[in-house]
């Protein structure tokens, strides 16, 4: 995912990227995450309410979870 | 992936798109305004306005943070990015958007140290490797960007990262809604509410519009099947005659928005009394800065700006577009003097601009027969 892509670009707009949870660093704040492009990327899980566990899937928006995706119906 | 493959799901696109047909009153024409741009590209990307009738007509709003920054705050950051000893760290679409004397890249270019990164974390990681140099993160974005800015300046001031500041851009979406609906030029049926800022500030901040306005207010997800199965939700309160807000996006939107974002931003910024938007001009309460417990964070305290205000090009009909009142190719110098190679107003910089956004997908025109 860049910038330079005139089709997605997370740091514009109001959009946010679903992001898989591969570790935790519960003292820094962090997670690692993968995208569903293969994308890693170290996040802010500050506003999750924890605990956060690796297999969640969180909704990214510019390097932090604004909310956990938890398959409630639309 | 779980959560996106299900949404963009061809046989219940067909299927919301015949609802949406037999939903909509014939000879009656609806406008229904996106406020947010990542609407506006996805509906584009997805050929979603091609399923709707013809008297659906989709508006789009002011909603991409790129979009409405005005000339004055570019020129502001460059001046910033000038300073001797300075990173200037942004996002990319932020670097392409014209000031009154040229862009952050052009800055870059002539030898000033501008990078791109794709989060306020990423600004703070280059601050802490470059102890002997000033680090600037100029800020922009609605709600959605605005906690992790937030995030960002409470861990610098923790970690004690005295080289860190923040020239600060964001913006809120209430205010703007509420000047759109004050418009004596712009008529419309309908609101497809922003998804991710609700997120943060939840469906609740918009009940003014009906109450106050007597429109519906329906807050969607960004894939195909979400936006047509909102058209929808408008639609079937138009048709009931009833007026609310409704949240189709309730995998990710709590109505009461998420109350940990909510309240690290209001302990690290404060509204302004006012800021510019392009196209709308100044707007009450409309921008944040930062509160005065963040102040030693603050770029505009710590540098010098010009703070001088910039007329848009006369050329350029950015405004009218971000309020809707004419579609993109009908502005004078659409895919000619203004393409995204070299853009002349900010709506051709974004990926989610909504000239950008016709250009990208080849709607140079539009001509459609009524329902």
């Amino acid at each position: 995912m860049s910038c330079d892509d005139p089709h997605h670009c997370i740091t514009c707009g109001d959009d946010g990227v679903p992001m898989c949870v591969l570790a935790v660093d519960e003292a820094r704040g962090l997670a690692l995450c993968e995208a569903a492009d293969g994308a890693h990327g170290s996040v802010e899980i500050a506003l999750v309410a924890p605990p956060v566990a690796p297999g969640d899937v969180l909704l990214v928006h510019a390097g932090t979870a604004l909310t956990r995706l938890d398959g409630a119906p639309a | 992936m779980r959560f996106v493959d299900e949404f963009r799901d061809a046989t219940l696109g067909r299927v919301l798109a015949g609802e949406i047909l037999a939903a909509v009153e014939p000879g009656r024409h609806l406008k229904i305004m996106e406020v947010c741009g990542g609407h506006t590209h996805s509906i584009y990307k997805y050929g979603v306005d091609d399923l709707l009738p013809a008297n659906v007509e989709l508006v789009h709003g002011p909603g991409c943070p790129v979009c409405v920054i005005p000339m004055g705050r570019v020129d502001d950051g460059i001046a910033i990015a000038r300073e001797p000893g300075v990173i200037l760290t942004c996002f990319g679409d932020m670097m392409r958007v014209p000031g009154s004397d040229g862009t952050l890249l052009e800055a870059k270019a002539d030898g000033a140290d501008v990078r791109m990164v794709y989060s306020p974390l990423d600004a703070l990681r280059i601050a802490k490797a470059h102890p002997d140099r000033e680090v600037v993160f100029f800020a922009i974005g609605f709600e959605t960007t605005a906690p992790s800015t937030a995030l960002t300046l409470k861990r610098a001031k923790a970690e004690g990262v005295a080289n860190f500041s923040c020239f600060c851009n964001h913006v809120t979406i209430v205010p703007p809604l509420r000047a759109l609906l004050d418009s004596p030029d712009l008529r419309l049926d309908g609101f497809i509410g922003p998804g991710h800022v609700s997120t943060v500030v939840g469906a609740r901040p918009f009940e003014f519009i009906p109450a106050d306005y007597g429109k519906p207010v329906v807050v969607s997800g960004f894939e195909p099947v979400d936006i047509l199965q909102s058209v929808l939700m408008i639609l079937r309160q138009l048709q009931d005659g009833r007026c609310q807000v409704e949240n189709q996006y309730g995998r990710v939107v709590p109505y009461e928005g998420n109350l940990r974002a909510l309240e690290v931003m209001a302990e690290v910024f404060a509204l302004r009394p006012h800021f510019e938007w392009r196209g709308l001009g100044f707007i009450s309460h409309s921008g944040l800065r930062l509160s005065d417990a963040y102040a030693d964070l603050d770029a505009e305290r710590r540098f010098a700006v010009p703070g001088v205000r910039v007329a848009d090009p006369k050329a350029c009909q950015c405004g009218e577009v971000l309020k809707g009142v004419i579609k993109p190719y009908e502005c004078k110098v659409f895919g000619s003097a203004c393409t995204p190679e070299r853009p002349i107003g900010t709506c051709m910089v974004s990926s989610e601009g909504a000239c950008a956004a016709y250009y990208n997908y080849g709607r140079f025109a539009r001509e459609r027969e009524v329902v």
